[in-house]
């Protein structure tokens, strides 16, 4: 019995604790209010992102947009098994931004290389993890996976890009990787 | 590769990070191997929790209004099936675009109708083109659910690192699909040539271009060659197309 009740406390705090998936579900179900509500939580976390990645303001908030009618379109794909609505927006948002950044080099068009408006809003305490994770790998390592992830380089090209053997590489990559994991897993 | 080869490669996979022989081999790998799937989701989720870390930095205020109307523009989602295989995801976009498309055209079409005879033309136009577009993302459906259909994997070259494509044909028929993707749009005046490698010199199969996110579904054209292929490619030529090679090869696979 009294377990019974734990399970039922559990359920309902679950439901409570989850309310962006919450709101995934009922943007699947074609609910625009829900919609709004994802953007208002996240649309701060694409742009920072996609910021980072195209040093753009304009192509920046081309890709928030783009992010929210991905959302909007798939919100049936989340899936809550491989990771949290935060990650799942960061993953379309580096996707859209890496593309344009991909066409921006086919142009051979130099980045606007603005300078990155400092982040208004206080970073969320899993932020703060990973952050700490990304200071606990050497900075040879850093910079590798940033080179992997927010300028989307291939391990050749960024055996190139430093000037260092392919094998080099991919090593430090995968144990970057590694710690980075174990880390999180903390 | 042994299987540790192939855990290794996972975490430059959950990055996109693989390119060349590595990145095709790991591809056709962790199709079959459940082991590497669960170590890549693992690490794709790391990979995802690095961009949660970048610093928050709020768009301009009119965007949210910007973003909403776009939504408001588009049809309500209807809910998705489960994960299909990569081809038949190729597949069902082509053929949900072309609904897509062909169904706004319609309503389209029936509001202007009233209005302009000229109107009426250019959606009568539109709607031809979803028609096209639609008659050939059936004809890749019924290419594809051919039991007879043969598939080849190509992988792209020092050119095209992130490129990759399949070719599925089937050698009665001699009817063949090139399905492609992370390929960059080719340089003004070029095409993408694609080559049947049979016994004897490359036979030329068509140019084709890719869309804004460089991925195409390109139907080759009918070659007797394509009934003994060894090796599919494709080169980067004039848009008209060429006899021979002359350009770099972008994408190479065996007809294993």
């Amino acid at each position: 019995m009294a377990a019974g009740s734990n399970m039922g406390g559990a359920l309902r705090l679950a439901t409570a604790d989850s309310s962006a998936e919450a709101l995934l579900r009922r943007t699947a179900d074609g609910d625009r209010a829900a919609l709004g509500q994802l953007y208002d939580r996240f649309a701060s976390l694409a742009n920072g992102l996609a910021l980072r990645i195209l040093r753009d303001v304009a192509e920046a908030e081309d890709v928030v947009q783009e992010v929210f009618l991905q959302v909007w379109r798939q919100a049936d794909r989340f899936d809550a098994a491989r990771g949290t609505p935060e990650a799942w927006i960061c993953t379309i948002a580096r996707s859209r931004a890496l593309d344009r950044l991909r066409r921006r080099v086919a142009r051979k068009e130099d980045s606007a290389a603005v300078d990155l408006p400092a982040a208004a809003e206080p970073a969320t305490d899993d932020a703060l993890a990973v952050r700490t994770a990304v200071a606990s790998l050497s900075e040879d390592q850093r910079r590798a996976v940033e080179l992997a992830y927010y300028e989307g380089l291939t391990q050749s090209e960024i055996a190139q890009r430093l000037g260092e053997p392919l094998g080099t590489i991919k090593t430090r990559i995968r144990t970057a990787m590694m710690r980075l994991r174990e880390a999180l897993q903390r | 590769m042994s299987e540790d080869r192939y855990l290794e490669l996972v975490p430059l996979a959950a990055l996109d990070a693989l390119d060349g022989e590595d990145r095709a081999a790991f591809e056709a790998h962790v199709r079959d191997c459940a082991a590497c799937q669960a170590e890549l989701r693992a690490q794709q989720a790391v990979a995802a929790r690095l961009g949660t870390a970048t610093g928050r930095v709020p768009p301009s205020p009119v965007l949210r209004a910007r973003v909403m109307q776009a939504a408001e523009r588009e049809p309500r989602p209807r809910r998705g099936v489960g994960p299909l295989a990569w081809l038949s995801v190729a597949a069902a976009l082509v053929l949900a675009v072309a609904f897509l498309v062909s169904r706004a055209q319609r309503d389209e079409a029936r509001r202007e109708a009233q209005q302009a005879a000229a109107e009426r033309d250019r959606a009568r136009a539109e709607l031809d083109a979803a028609r096209a577009r639609l008659a050939e993302a059936e004809a890749v459906r019924e290419l594809l659910a051919r039991p007879e259909t043969r598939t080849a994997t190509l992988a792209g070259l020092a050119a095209a690192p992130r490129a990759r494509a399949r070719v599925v044909w089937d050698p009665a028929s001699r009817e063949a699909v090139l399905l492609a993707s992370g390929l960059d749009p080719a340089p003004a005046g070029k095409g993408y040539e694609v080559w049947v490698i049979g016994t004897g010199a490359p036979v030329p199969a068509g140019v084709f271009q890719v869309d804004a996110t460089g991925r195409v579904v390109f139907r080759l054209p009918v070659r007797d060659e394509t009934a003994r292929v060894k090796t599919f490619a494709v080169t980067v030529e004039p848009w008209m197309g060429t006899p021979a090679p002359t350009g770099p090869m972008v994408l190479a696979g065996a007809a294993s």
